[in-house]
């Protein structure tokens, strides 16, 4: 384990306050049933993760790191750059395997089969970009539509409205736009199917005070009713965690 | 899983990267310009006359298919490559469900192969002067080919789009899976030119959509483990 302290996950909040999702409803029978059907049923996604430990080589990233992530929570996930928040946050999206140790998602105190828990998962990353030739409401059409859900582009316009893209900016290829405005489209595919897991890599980068502002916003919104998780390096984003996980190199 | 939900979302993925093409233009701009650099050099060198009349059958349809499969790989290759590369490919995973993706990539495959197909065949008959007298068997020759290429090329695609040296991958391992479909095309397509009645293309024919049918069911199984691993 290369001598390096394993991560220890705390948890400093009370456990968690359910509430069932109001988007489901308004989406009922608009696109994935029985995805909706579990949104209904669970309630509330607990990730919980024990022993996780990820090498690349010879080089020892993470090494036994258990805990949970907990809907109405907001853990901040902090170290220094090669800690491995990054890796973790790719782990608990299944993006990467673990080397050891394992990720589960529970609802309503049974496990979730992969596919139902990607579908109430959202992901904003570094390197997950968004599809530079399509127009930020062409993406967000194109994200709900292969998660089952045909939301109308009004809808989809207020969404670019709140993580910050003024409606004149919508009809442009996202290729044209500024790394900050790139980013608010990023953040807007990640909420754009209400997920009862929100996994955040660094969502202020690229942003101005403005978009840090709206970001601390969004992760408030989610905090009522998801398992938010933060990774981040900036002090302005650790104060938002109730529960912290420290890595260390 | 519901089929009619299932089939939007493929579409989605269609209509995703058909937009996407519009705009960049890659690989159509790459295929086409290869089809017909292809096609003008062949037909400039061999033309419909310098072919002796008994090996007509034989090479013209050889010819006609070396064209089209090479034109295509370069464009099909690229439909996960592109994905990688853009940084896009993560973001789809999270998203979208791997069957609906792995459908939505053959279709795109296939639009573009047929566009390719309604380019090059009717070019390429007036240049060499190759009459087909079996238009119906051929056509569904074309159908059960492109079908036959692009699940065999989308499968490839996916399996090599996280390899450093993708291109030389794609040949090599195409290799195997294409040249036995190429030999029933190549066959198919003579016998379709010599008759108009279809069960002279019904061997090659049977062929071509028994390796389609092994290698859709195969990439059925196959797609989801080499895109989530």
């Amino acid at each position: 384990m290369g001598g390096r302290p394993p991560g220890v996950a705390t948890r400093s909040t009370p456990p968690a306050t359910c509430h069932e999702s109001t988007s489901a409803d308004s989406d009922n029978g608009s696109g994935r049933p029985e995805v909706f059907a579990i949104l209904r049923a669970v309630k509330a996604v607990r990730v919980e993760f024990a022993g996780i430990a990820k090498r690349y080589g010879n080089r020892s990233v993470l090494t036994g790191l258990s805990g949970a992530l907990v809907p109405g929570t907001v853990t901040a996930v902090v170290g220094p750059n090669g800690s491995g928040k990054s890796t973790f946050l790719n782990i608990l999206s299944g993006l990467i395997r673990p080397t050891r140790g394992e990720v589960r998602y529970r609802g309503d105190g049974a496990d979730l089969e992969r596919q139902h828990w990607l579908a109430l998962l959202g992901v904003a990353a570094p390197d997950m970009a968004v599809y530079e030739e399509l127009t930020a409401i062409e993406n967000l059409r194109f994200f709900a539509r292969v998660r089952g859900l045909t939301h109308d582009d009004g809808h989809l316009a207020a969404l670019l409205e709140d993580v910050g893209l003024a409606r004149r900016e919508l009809a442009r290829p996202v290729a044209t736009y500024s790394s900050g405005m790139k980013q608010r489209v990023k953040l807007a595919q990640a909420i754009v199917h209400e997920p009862a897991v929100l996994l955040l890599d660094e969502p202020s980068s690229n942003l101005d005070e403005a978009g840090h502002r709206m970001v601390a916003n969004l992760v408030a919104r989610f905090r009522l009713r998801a398992a938010v998780a933060v990774a981040t390096n900036d002090p302005r984003e650790m104060v938002w965690g109730d529960a912290r996980i420290e890595l260390a190199l | 899983m519901r089929a009619s939900n299932w089939l939007s979302e493929s579409l989605a993925v269609l209509a995703k990267d058909l937009r996407s093409e519009l705009r960049s233009r890659v690989a159509v701009n790459a295929v086409g310009l290869f089809a017909l650099t292809t096609l003008v050099a062949v037909a400039y060198q061999i033309g419909p006359y310098r072919i002796h009349e008994d090996d007509r059958p034989h090479l013209l349809a050889a010819l006609l298919w070396i064209i089209l499969y090479f034109a295509a790989a370069s464009g099909l290759s690229r439909v996960f490559v592109k994905e990688e590369d853009a940084h896009t490919a993560n973001t789809l995973r999270l998203a979208a469900r791997p069957g609906a993706v792995f459908a939505g990539k053959l279709l795109f495959n296939l639009v573009l192969l047929a566009m390719l197909e309604v380019l090059v065949v009717p070019l390429y008959c007036a240049l060499m002067g190759y009459a087909i007298a079996g238009v119906l068997p051929f056509v569904a020759l074309l159908v059960a080919g492109s079908i036959a290429l692009a699940a065999t090329a989308t499968i490839i695609a996916a399996i090599i789009s996280r390899a450093s040296g993708s291109g030389t991958l794609f040949a090599i391992l195409s290799v195997p899976l294409v040249l036995p479909v190429l030999v029933f095309l190549i066959q198919g397509t003579r016998a379709a030119a010599a008759s108009s009645e279809m069960a002279a293309v019904v061997p090659a024919l049977q062929a071509i959509v028994s390796l389609a049918g092994v290698t859709l069911i195969a990439a059925t199984f196959l797609f989801p483990v080499v895109w989530h691993d």
